[in-house]
C-alpha cells in the first residue's frame, strides 16, 4: 500500500505521480493506492468537508475503512456502496460529508472502472484526445444509501493517462476573479500528450501557478496522474 | 459574508452576500436557526464562494427544517456555484429530501 504525500509509483504497468497541496490550514484532501491483488491496484483521491484537525481526523477514519470495505468486497461499487453506509454514519454524526472518486484497474485487460461519490470526474487522455469520465453521484455521508450512476468502464492502451484531482485545483482563482476551470486544464492535460506521468503532473501545477499569480488560494489542491506504461511500468517502484 | 434578513407573508428571506465558508459558516447558521417562520429562504444571489462547509451546513439545515416540518429552501444560486453543488450531488439529496419515496 502507497499512501501520502509528493509519491512517484511505478506498479501494475502503470507510473503515477502524485501530490497534495493544503491551503492555509490542514485541509481533507486524500488520494491513496492500495493493492488488491496481483493484478488489480485501487487508486482513489477524495476530499472529506472542513478544514484543521478535525477534517484531517475524519479523513483518516475514511481512510482506514476505505481499506477495510476493499478488502471485505473489492467490487468498486459494492466498496463506495460501503463505505457510504459505515463512513457515512460517522460523517453525519459530525454533520460532514466527503467526496470521492475510486478507480479501480486491472492490469492484465486495461480495464479502468470508476465510481464517483461526489467528486470532480476523472479526465482520461486516450489517443491524444481528452475525454471526461460521466460517472456522478452523491457525496458519501449525505444519503443513508449511495445514489450513483454504478461503475463506469474504460480500457485503456500503452501511453494513455488518466488525471484525478480535487475542486481546489479547477476552483482555483486568479488575480482577476476568473476561475481555473476545467476547460483550461483538459487543455493542459492535452498539451501533456506523449510525457510521462510526474512530468503531466508537473506541468499542470505548473500552469496553475501562471494562472494564479500568487494569489492566495483557499483550498487544497491534490492531484494524480496515471499513466499506462506497458512492460516499462512492471512493479519494482516504491 | 453579509446576510440581509427580509419578511415576506408568512417566510423570511436571508440574502447571501460575498463568501460562505469554514471561517463564517456559523453566522448562517445561527441565522437560520433563530428563524420561527414555516419557510426560510436563502437567497444565494450575491454569494461569490461557497466551500464544503458551507454546503454541509446548508443541507443539515435542510434535513433538520424538514424534521420539523418547515422548509428551507435555496434560491437563486448562482451559476458557477450551481456547477459545483451538482459534482457533490446536492440537488438529488434536496430530491430524496422533498421526496422520501425518491
Amino acid at each position: 500500500m502507497i499512501t501520502g504525500n509528493g509519491k512517484i509509483l511505478r506498479a501494475y504497468g502503470l507510473e503515477v505521480s502524485g501530490c497534495s497541496l493544503p491551503a492555509e490550514q490542514v485541509g481533507g484532501d486524500f488520494f491513496e493506492f492500495i493493492s488488491c491483488d496481483e493484478r488489480t491496484l485501487f487508486a482513489v483521491i477524495g476530499d472529506v468537508m472542513g478544514k484543521g484537525f478535525h477534517a484531517a481526523r475524519l479523513m483518516e477514519t475514511i481512510r482506514h475503512m476505505l481499506r477495510e470495505c476493499i478488502r471485505i468486497n473489492p467490487h468498486p461499487l459494492e466498496v463506495v456502496r460501503r463505505l457510504n453506509k459505515v463512513g457515512g454514519d460517522e460523517l453525519r454524526k459530525c454533520r460532514a460529508f466527503a467526496t470521492l472518486c475510486l478507480l479501480c484497474y486491472d492490469k492484465v485487460t486495461g480495464r479502468l472502472s470508476c465510481v464517483n461519490a461526489g467528486h470532480h470526474p476523472p479526465l482520461l487522455l486516450v489517443n491524444g484526445k481528452v475525454k471526461v469520465a460521466r460517472c456522478r453521484g452523491v457525496a458519501l455521508g449525505l444519503l443513508e444509501d449511495y445514489l450513483g450512476s454504478g461503475v463506469e468502464e474504460f480500457f485503456l492502451a500503452d501511453g494513455d493517462a488518466v488525471v484525478l484531482y480535487t475542486d481546489g485545483l479547477v476552483e482555483a482563482y486568479g488575480p482577476d476573479e476568473q476561475r481555473y476551470g476545467q476547460e483550461r486544464l483538459k487543455e493542459i492535460v492535452r498539451l501533456q500528450n506523449g510525457a510521462d506521468a510526474d512530468r503531466m503532473r508537473q506541468s499542470i501545477l505548473s500552469d496553475l501557478e501562471t494562472f494564479t499569480r500568487g494569489f492566495s488560494q483557499k483550498d487544497d489542491v491534490t492531484l494524480v496522474v496515471m499513466k499506462v506504461a506497458g512492460k516499462g511500468g512492471e512493479r519494482g517502484g516504491d | 459574508m453579509e446576510i440581509r434578513v427580509r419578511q415576506k407573508k408568512g417566510m423570511v428571506i436571508l440574502e447571501v452576500e460575498g463568501e460562505l465558508d469554514f471561517s463564517n459558516v456559523e453566522q448562517l447558521q445561527q441565522e437560520i436557526q433563530r428563524r420561527t417562520e414555516e419557510v426560510v429562504e436563502i437567497d444565494l444571489k450575491g454569494l461569490r464562494f461557497i466551500d464544503s462547509s458551507g454546503v454541509g451546513m446548508l443541507l443539515s439545515q435542510v434535513r433538520h427544517m424538514y424534521k420539523q416540518g418547515r422548509t428551507l429552501r435555496i434560491v437563486r444560486i448562482p451559476e458557477l456555484i450551481r456547477e459545483d453543488l451538482e459534482v457533490i450531488g446536492f440537488f438529488r439529496v434536496l430530491e430524496v429530501l422533498e421526496n422520501p419515496n425518491a
